[in-house]
């Protein structure tokens, strides 16, 4: 067990653009970290560089007390789980997870003792002596965790093991490895562009973006108080609504929309007086819209807006609206095009709601709960 | 509707189709081993009978009494076992370098393994013949498997190289993450998901060595002379002996097949290139 950090690490493939840009943080001892972000951003590299599959163009990398940049993979004592699994298919089960520890040398008995033992923890005893071909998705999955397990390394590294398994039993797994990390108390780094993932998984979660570290926070912190307009509409689901707004006092105006913000918003958020006379980003969560003529929300303010489409989903029901203000982007490359250009707000309504599409809806939104962004850098304001 | 051939009918005319076409080249070897099996005076009767009228063992008497032949087979085994080892030692670490590893200096390299296979061999042989003069290496068993390994090698590469395309590259990563060096993952874990790959490289390694027939004109004489030279003396030496030499080559070419027998099913598994499953 150790913790790995991550000193001004760049990364740069070929001659291109670099893939990691001066990535730097620390991953505490029997920590589980998250890795997340969308397509591209370099979550895989920064995981295959603390790996050691892939070198390290520029920064320092260190496990445990020893600086690893040109350590081979096989002397740093970490195991892999490949989103692939990366089997070996012409081993059995039982010799795939006994296999590092054959390359570590451990004596015979001591390996047949250790993969029996991981094997009762995996629920894989039935299936030893079976190739990985005749295995279903999920006992691969398990093996592959078996594999890294066994060997009892520094550090587990995971590259979207669960991608490739079907929702129910993506959900089961999820709960499974965590289960496991607690019980062994490895420091674990996750790789995942699912956002459920990280904030379920994650003791904290690393949010990456174009090869540029974006926050690094637990999971509450990150949705309560996301670092930017992209932390912001990458944690949560459906994402966070995002609008230009002018401030003026305490006046704040969306579009034909205006709420009066109570003084405890400028209390929580110092620098948001600043902004008065200016224009500014505003981020409203679906969870903080709700349909005024039946919400249990109280403190709230009022404004209306048109309902274009109402997706009653039982527990909740999802409600379109066309807020008449700017929409802002959040530069998310994986939010399909299509999806940015409806345009429509959010809002995640109590199922006691009576609106119809084409109705004029009466909204109800939390102030304190706002997010406020700089319209430049794109910064939360605080 | 009714003009219109049943699938039964479409089956037949491709089944008919792939039996000439597999008759167009078993005849020339039936042939062989039809007249290996005549006696010496019906071998040369007109005109002549595609079967043999009696059936006799003489020729193969004959030629197994020759003296030297017993000779030109254990060199042309020598030779082309030494030739297959030579050459996939050679060729599959390469060829999973290039495989795996795929920068422009790779693919640059496979092509010109390609461009020496585009020369005549005729045209190798002069300066063959002196590159292994200056090396004492004339009339040798290692001249004539340097030779030999020399033109099986580009085949063994490719070939070799179109099975490593199939691999994912994971799994030398996770046999590295397990502990392995590079070498080691190749050997532990990537070399044994290829029998098939290395058992067709192997083989036509092992043919192309052991039907190869110019540059062993060529560069042995006496002691190293290997069984296709020898055959084809047959007809020079003692004059026209076409029996003995008929079956002299029947003899000969019965190892191959045996061993394409053998490994028939690693061969037809094999030609699905790549089919390596997670
Ligand atoms: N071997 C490589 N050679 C060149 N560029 C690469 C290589 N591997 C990755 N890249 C580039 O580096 C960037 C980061 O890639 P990376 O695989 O780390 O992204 P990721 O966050 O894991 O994405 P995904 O969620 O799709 O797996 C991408 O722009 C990618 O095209
Ligand atoms: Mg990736």
């Amino acid at each position: 067990m150790a913790r790995i950090k991550l000193d001004r690490i760049h990364k740069v493939y070929g001659d291109r653009y670099p893939a990691i840009h001066d990535l730097s943080f620390e991953i505490e001892d029997g920590e589980f970290m998250v890795f997340v972000g969308p397509s591209g951003c370099g979550k895989s590299t920064a995981l295959r560089m603390i790996a050691g599959l892939e070198t390290i163009s520029a920064g320092e990398l260190i496990i445990g007390d020893e600086v690893v940049n040109h350590v081979d993979p096989k002397d740093r004592d970490i195991a892999m789980v490949f989103q692939s699994y990366a089997l070996y298919p012409h081993k059995t089960v039982r010799e795939n997870i006994a296999f590092p520890l054959r390359m570590a040398g451990v004596a015979k008995d001591e390996i047949e003792r250790r993969v029996n033992e991981a094997a009762r923890i995996l629920e894989l005893t039935p299936h030893l002596d079976r190739k990985p071909g005749k295995l279903s998705g999920g006992q691969r999955q398990r093996v592959a965790m078996g594999r890294a397990i066994v060997r009892r390394p520094r550090a587990f590294l995971m590259d979207e093991p669960l991608s490739n398994l079907d929702a129910k039993l993506r959900v089961q797994m999820r709960a499974e490895i965590v289960k496991l990390q607690r019980a062994l108390g490895v420091t674990t780094v996750y790789v995942t562009h699912d956002q459920v993932e990280a904030m379920t998984m994650g003791d904290r979660v690393t949010v990456l973006k174009a090869g540029r570290l974006q926050q690094i926070d637990t999971p509450q912190n990150l949705y309560q108080r996301p670092a930017n307009v992209f932390v912001a509409a990458f944690i949560g689901s459906p994402s966070m609504n995002l609008y230009q707004a002018t401030l003026a006092g305490s006046q704040l105006t969306l579009g034909s929309q205006s709420i009066a913000l109570p003084e405890a918003v400028f209390a929580a958020r110092p620098g948001l007086g600043a902004y008065s006379g200016r224009s500014l980003i505003v981020g409203i969560r679906p969870e903080d819209i709700d349909d005024a003529a039946v919400t249990d929300k109280r403190d709230y303010a009022e404004i209306s807006a048109p309902v274009t489409l109402v997706e009653a989903l039982g527990a909740e029901t999802m409600v379109h609206l066309a807020l008449d203000a700017t929409w802002v982007d959040a530069e998310d490359p994986d939010i399909a095009a299509a999806e940015t250009m409806s345009r429509t707000a959010v809002g995640r309504f109590s199922p006691r709601t009576q609106l119809r599409a084409g109705d004029r809806a009466r909204l109800a939104i939390t102030p304190h709960n706002l997010h406020f962004f700089d319209p430049d850098t794109r910064e939360s304001i605080w | 509707m009714a003009d219109r051939p049943s699938p039964d009918f479409g089956k037949t005319v491709i089944n008919l189709a792939a039996l000439v076409l597999v008759l167009s080249y078993a005849l020339p070897y039936v042939y062989l081993v039809s007249t290996s099996l005549k006696p010496p005076a019906d071998v040369q009767q007109i005109p002549p009978s595609f079967f043999p009228g009696r059936v006799s063992l003489e020729n193969f008497a004959t030629v197994i009494g020759t003296a030297g032949l017993p000779n030109a087979f254990v060199n042309s085994t020598v030779v082309a076992v030494l030739t297959t080892l030579l050459s996939l030692l050679i060729a599959v670490p390469a060829a999973y370098v290039s495989a795996l590893y795929r920068r422009r200096i790779t693919v640059i390299f496979l092509l010109f393994a390609l461009v020496t296979r585009m020369v005549p061999a005729v045209s190798l042989g002069v300066p063959l013949f002196q590159v292994m003069k200056t090396l004492g290496l004339l009339d040798t068993t290692l001249g004539l498997v340097l030779a030999h390994t020399s033109t099986a090698v580009p085949l063994a590469l490719l070939l070799m190289s179109a099975f490593f395309e199939g691999v994912p590259k994971e799994l030398e990563e996770a046999a590295r993450m397990d502990g392995c060096t590079r070498f080691g993952a190749f050997v532990h874990i990537i070399l044994p998901l290829m029998p098939s790959g290395l058992a067709i490289t192997a083989l036509f390694s092992f043919i192309a060595s052991w039907n190869e027939f110019l540059f062993a004109l060529l560069l042995t004489s006496q002691n190293s002379k290997t069984a296709p030279i020898v055959i084809a003396e047959f007809n020079s030496v003692y004059g026209l002996a076409w029996g003995p030499m008929t079956a002299a080559a029947v003899l000969y070419s019965l190892p191959v097949i045996l061993v394409t027998l053998l490994l028939q099913k690693q061969i037809v598994g094999g030609l699905t290139f790549g089919a390596v499953k997670g």
